[in-house]
């Protein structure tokens, strides 16, 4: 039986920030920027997006003079990410 | 890379793994701690060895060189810190084994120093009367117990993140530990060498390589 995928997880961008947070302990934006090549702007809205749904923890701080933003899954954001993982597998299987 | 949510299930699958594997890369550390305690613990056994070898004794002990790396060591465990944009759960992990280990270092050389002023009387004494050298020489069995230290956070890091020269150096030190309970002090030191340059000096290079040509292949990257 197929289930539905999560659209707060089935977009590029979103699916992307998961899947590089759920592989480390904690990641800053500009690491996250760097790796999924998303500009800025773009970036920030989805983060955004994550961090309204409950699915990540966003800290703002200040790094010799300069704002820093901290990236970290949150438990709801893993089990959103596992289950949408085990439905994929239910299209692909 | 969009918001376009018009992707389908394999390239999804795809994409959650191209991005752990691009976390995964981004996790190098760089070889500079570990390449320095693996010279000052080199040094400091050799000259050791040259010191008891020559019978000419340095002004002051060349240990106390093991607390002065400490000042190194703090300035690079903060620029590393600072410089790391990711932070996974291996490093806590790690980074609270050295920690316990430095704590752990720090009350043997307590324990064996205050342990050796205590018995050095009771040597004397037994010299004294026996008019010949005591059969019981406390520092020659100092080098296992520190050897045996030294192969436990290498072995934890080298295991915890599959570095296979780590892993070689930890069971090097153990089994360091074993031969040195045998040997007399001066081969001690040598062995002790020994085992520094196995877990420390040489993993330490090879990880410092490996962060390098990780660091450029990020520039290239982002050119």
């Amino acid at each position: 039986m197929f289930k539905d995928l999560d659209p707060i997880l089935h977009s590029q961008l979103r699916l992307a920030v998961m899947s590089l947070l759920i592989s480390v302990k904690e990641a800053e934006f500009t690491f996250l920027k760097e790796k999924t090549k998303a500009t800025a702007g773009n970036l920030s809205v989805q983060i955004q997006k994550l961090k309204e749904a409950g699915y990540i923890d966003v800290t703002k701080q200040f790094k010799d003079n300069y704002p820093q933003t901290i990236c970290k899954i949150t438990n709801t954001g893993i089990n959103a990410f596992e289950k949408y993982v085990e439905n994929l597998k239910s299209y692909l299987g | 890379m969009s918001n376009e949510n018009q992707f389908n299930e394999k390239e999804s699958l795809a994409l959650i793994a191209q991005m752990i594997n691009k976390a995964k890369e981004s996790c190098h550390h760089t070889g500079v701690s570990t390449i320095m305690w693996g010279i000052v613990i080199t040094v400091c056994s050799l000259v050791r060895f040259a010191e008891i070898h020559f019978n000419y004794w340095l002004p002051f002990d060349i240990y106390y060189t093991t607390f002065i790396a400490v000042i190194p060591q703090i300035y690079f465990s903060i620029k590393e810190k600072r410089e790391r944009k990711v932070k996974t759960w291996e490093d806590s992990f790690i980074d609270y084994t050295w920690l316990g280990f430095g704590i752990s270092i720090f009350l043997l050389i307590l324990i064996t120093n205050i342990m050796g002023h205590s018995l050095q009387p009771v040597i004397e004494k037994y010299e004294t009367l026996t008019a010949s050298a005591s059969p019981f020489r406390f520092y020659e069995y100092v080098a296992p117990l520190f050897l045996m230290l030294y192969g436990l956070p290498t072995f934890i890091t080298g295991a915890g993140t599959k570095f296979r020269p780590m892993v070689i150096g930890g069971i090097f030190c153990w089994l360091a530990s074993v031969i040195t309970i045998y040997t007399p002090g001066k081969i001690d030191l040598l062995v002790t060498a020994l085992a520094a340059i196995l877990a420390w000096l040489i993993p330490g290079i090879i990880l410092e390589r490996d962060y390098r040509i990780a660091k450029k292949k990020l520039e290239e990257e982002n050119v």
